[in-house]
């Protein structure tokens, strides 16, 4: 089971918000490759692994990505505090807002909301370890694009 | 069932009353009965939780106290 820890994996803050880039930054919570579908990966292939130390990867990976998540979601709060409405419109953050506000909501940059279809949980400890070896690049392909942005 | 099952079952009961706890002073924070009742199950978990520590090995990696690394040779929890 899981205990819930009052503190951030790394502190998250943010003197100005940023409303365009919570746009791109909320795909790294519902997004294809976020931190959401990370966990849920890897919290749902554990079960099935046939050895001891790659079960406890999964636990505790699985569980840093739910750390990992907190963290996201805490960079679009303060990236979304004390908008106008103005500049809700001109971020194009408008499209977001009009359906949540400022709510956390997992969903892709694309607006796509969370789907476990991003994921697969096969049973094969080979099939579920490539496809982890795949989620784990996406970090590599995520960090410049944000940068980029 | 075994003394390590029996001890575990203990903690759960404990675990489980002081969620229950939890969630009603989360909403009644001011509640003395529920504070007092909270106290004295913390007390119970952290008592049965050392015996099993001791006894059984760590509920979490920050318990691991031994100088190898123990935290994967005890059973998951789905394994029965």
């Amino acid at each position: 089971m899981w205990i819930y820890d009052k503190k951030l994996q790394y502190p998250v803050n943010i003197k100005n918000p940023n409303p365009a880039l919570a746009k791109l930054i909320i795909s790294q919570f519902g997004g294809p490759d976020g931190e959401l579908g990370a966990s849920m990966r890897y919290l749902s292939q554990r079960y099935t692994m046939p050895y001891k130390e790659v079960i406890g990867i999964l636990t505790d990976v699985g569980t840093e990505e739910l750390a990992h998540m907190e963290m996201v979601c805490a960079i679009v709060y303060q990236l979304t505090k004390n908008l106008s409405m103005e500049e809700i419109k001109e971020s194009g953050f408008d499209a977001y807002f009009v359906d949540h506000t400022t709510g956390l909501y997992p969903v892709a940059a694309s607006g796509v909301p969370w789907n476990a279809n991003t994921f697969q949980s096969t049973g094969d400890a080979i099939a579920d370890i490539t496809e982890d070896l795949a989620a784990d690049a996406t970090t590599a392909k995520e960090q410049p694009t944000y940068l980029r942005g | 069932m075994d003394k390590r099952n029996a001890l575990l079952k203990r903690i759960m009961q404990a675990d489980f009353s002081m969620h229950e706890a939890a969630l009603f002073l989360d909403s009644h924070p001011k509640n003395k009965a529920a504070m007092n009742f909270y106290r004295k199950m913390q007390a119970k978990r952290e008592e049965l939780a050392a015996e099993y520590r001791r006894d059984f090995g760590p509920l979490t990696y920050y318990e691991v106290k031994s100088t190898d690394w123990n935290w994967i040779d005890t059973p998951w929890p789905w394994q029965n």
